[in-house]
């Protein structure tokens, strides 16, 4: 039976909402950092680097192409750490879970409302990040304002594959390996330059990540490209999303049901 | 607190119930049964099953074999509708941190799917059953250790469960604490609550138990009411002489057992005059002379070895 079917969406949105909640009460702290990062980045790699770069790349201006690299980083970065450290906190040192799972709540519901705040936290810093990048001129086109929605579901991905990880380490430090892998597929998934610069065999690798779809249809809307070439990326970013979130279900529920 | 229609006259049927972790077998094929509105307790020394046991009734732990069924529900697939009829409080308190008292309730309600304006009420009916008024609104870290313990036994109660689950509810608490908890436990069996909880505390088990269960190395060692099994096992009367590890444990006499617990002999007697002889033997130690308790009949049936 696949734990997807075990999952039930009521029990995963009142865990989803507990977040919510925790996250509305520190919501002063939780949306400066999301504004003060991206102001320094659009200004080291636009301005900064951005003098050193000629014209367009792929066709769009510079300051559009590094703006989606800096809002696919930071908020699916922010989902990342919540589905890794914040889960991990929750899970470990706060009992959270246990809590939760002492309740009609199963494993695959609670999986599923960890994975889907991951998200929430991305989207909403993807938003805050949208605003300073158009406050710089890096937003061309009204469709733009879809792209914190295309990188949700990248953060989908990552949200999944992260619970996963925390499901299965029992030393935080581990995470360490986790991220070290993280931040490599952003250097190699389109985020800073195009991948079409880099070697054959490496490209390959880049769209076997499925977060290089999400970054490229983040920039093609920003720049206000729409055309059907992404569906596919998108279709298999999804359905391996889905994948990810079977595994986590079950791995999760080995780890906390035993 | 029965709610509709119980499928069963128990609240809980265990049998044969075996869980396995590997080569270690932590519950051996346990049968008992527990009925509506008693209140059983488990003993037993550290690693002997209890924990296990009790995640395997909230069906935190699945079965290796054997049949268990809670609520006349059984635990292999009936999992959430025995865990929104049982209220748990595990031996690590794990209330949430990031939230107030009363918010910790009503965020717990929502998981059993109570409506908001219910759980409030239920919410600040239990914080007055738990004596926490002044603290509804303050967060989890300002607490002292008993008023978490309470919290977390408010907690269990909000989905106004037919059982209730306690895992080592007193330990590492103080003495007033304890009684303070021993008599909100007193409440609610008399109202009718069937409780299972697990102790290291002899007395705790004597005063808030009916019947009670002792187990080492994942099986039944016995059970009963406290006041049979002391006398089944450890008589009426004990002499205590302590400080004789040097000594040969006297043979005691007619209906005297005798045994040794570390320094010091144990000979228990259904009289006092049975024991005549041996305080006039050991006058010159130290010894006491007490009615035997639940504590003597735990030394004499676990494991001894692992407890030294």
């Amino acid at each position: 039976m696949l734990a997807l079917s075990r999952a039930n969406i009521g029990d995963a949105a009142r865990v989803w909402r507990r977040n919510f909640d925790v996250y509305i009460r520190l919501w002063r702290t939780e949306i400066i950092a999301p504004i003060i990062d991206p102001i320094f980045s659009v200004i080291g790699f636009g301005l900064g680097i951005g003098s050193l770069v000629a014209g367009n790349v792929t066709g769009i201006p510079f300051l559009t192409f590094i703006g989606a690299g800096v809002l696919a980083f930071a908020s699916v970065l922010r989902a990342v750490f919540e589905c890794a450290y914040g889960s991990y906190f929750r899970m470990v040192y706060q009992s959270t879970f246990d809590a939760i799972l002492c309740t009609p709540v199963e494993a695959e519901s609670l999986t599923l409302g960890e994975i889907t705040w991951g998200m929430t936290k991305a989207f909403f810093d993807g938003v805050v990040v949208l605003a300073v990048l158009w406050a710089f001129g890096a937003v061309l086109s009204p469709w733009g304002l879809l792209a914190p929605v295309v990188l949700t579901v990248g953060a989908f991905w990552f949200s999944a594959l992260a619970i996963l990880i925390t499901s299965r380490i029992h030393d935080i430090n581990h995470y360490n390996i986790f991220f070290a892998f993280v931040f490599s597929y952003f250097w190699i998934s389109g985020t800073f330059f195009p991948i079409e610069t880099l070697p054959k065999y490496i490209q390959w690798l880049a769209w076997a990540i499925p977060i290089t779809s999400a970054v490229d249809a983040a920039r093609d809307l920003m720049a206000g490209r729409i055309g059907l070439r992404l569906l596919p990326g998108l279709l298999y970013l999804i359905a391996s999303s889905l994948v990810l979130t079977e595994l986590a279900m079950r791995s999760m529920r080995r780890r906390m049901v035993n | 607190m029965l709610t509709g229609q119980q499928k069963s006259h128990l609240a809980i049927e265990a049998s044969q119930v075996v869980k396995s972790y590997g080569d270690l077998t932590a519950v051996d094929g346990i049968s008992f049964n527990v009925g509506y509105g008693e209140a059983f307790g488990l003993l037993g020394p550290n690693g002997a099953g209890k924990s296990t046991l009790m995640r395997m009734i909230y069906c935190r732990s699945p079965l290796t074999s054997g049949t268990l069924r809670v609520v006349g529900h059984d635990v292999r697939d009936e999992a959430r509708t025995i865990r929104g009829r049982v209220g748990i409080v595990p031996q690590e308190n794990n209330l949430d941190p990031d939230i107030t008292v009363r918010e910790n309730l009503l965020v717990y309600a929502r998981y059993f799917r109570i409506a908001s304006r219910e759980a409030e009420e239920r919410a600040d009916r239990l914080i007055g059953f738990v004596e926490l008024e002044e603290k509804r609104d303050v967060r989890i870290d300002a607490l002292s250790g008993g008023m978490k313990r309470r919290l977390m036994i408010a907690r269990a109660l909000i989905n106004d469960p037919t059982i209730l689950v306690l895992d080592e509810p007193t330990t590492g608490l103080d003495p007033h604490v304890r009684l303070a908890i021993w008599d909100k436990l007193r409440v609610l069996r008399q109202q009718g609550l069937t409780i299972i909880l697990s102790t290291h505390y002899m007395d705790e088990a004597e005063k808030l138990c009916d019947r009670l269960m002792i187990m080492d190395h994942g099986h039944i060692l016995v059970s009963g009411q406290p006041r049979q099994l002391i006398e089944e096992y450890a008589l009426k009367t004990v002499l205590e002489v302590r400080g004789v590890a040097e000594r040969e444990l006297h043979a005691g006499g007619p209906g005297v057992i005798a045994e040794r617990h570390g320094a010091s002999h144990h000979y228990y007697a259904a009289t006092v005059d049975q024991l005549a002889p041996l305080i006039r033997e050991f006058e010159t130690c130290e010894t006491y002379l007490r009615p035997s308790n639940l504590e003597d009949v735990f030394m004499r049936l676990t494991d001894r070895e692992r407890l030294t």
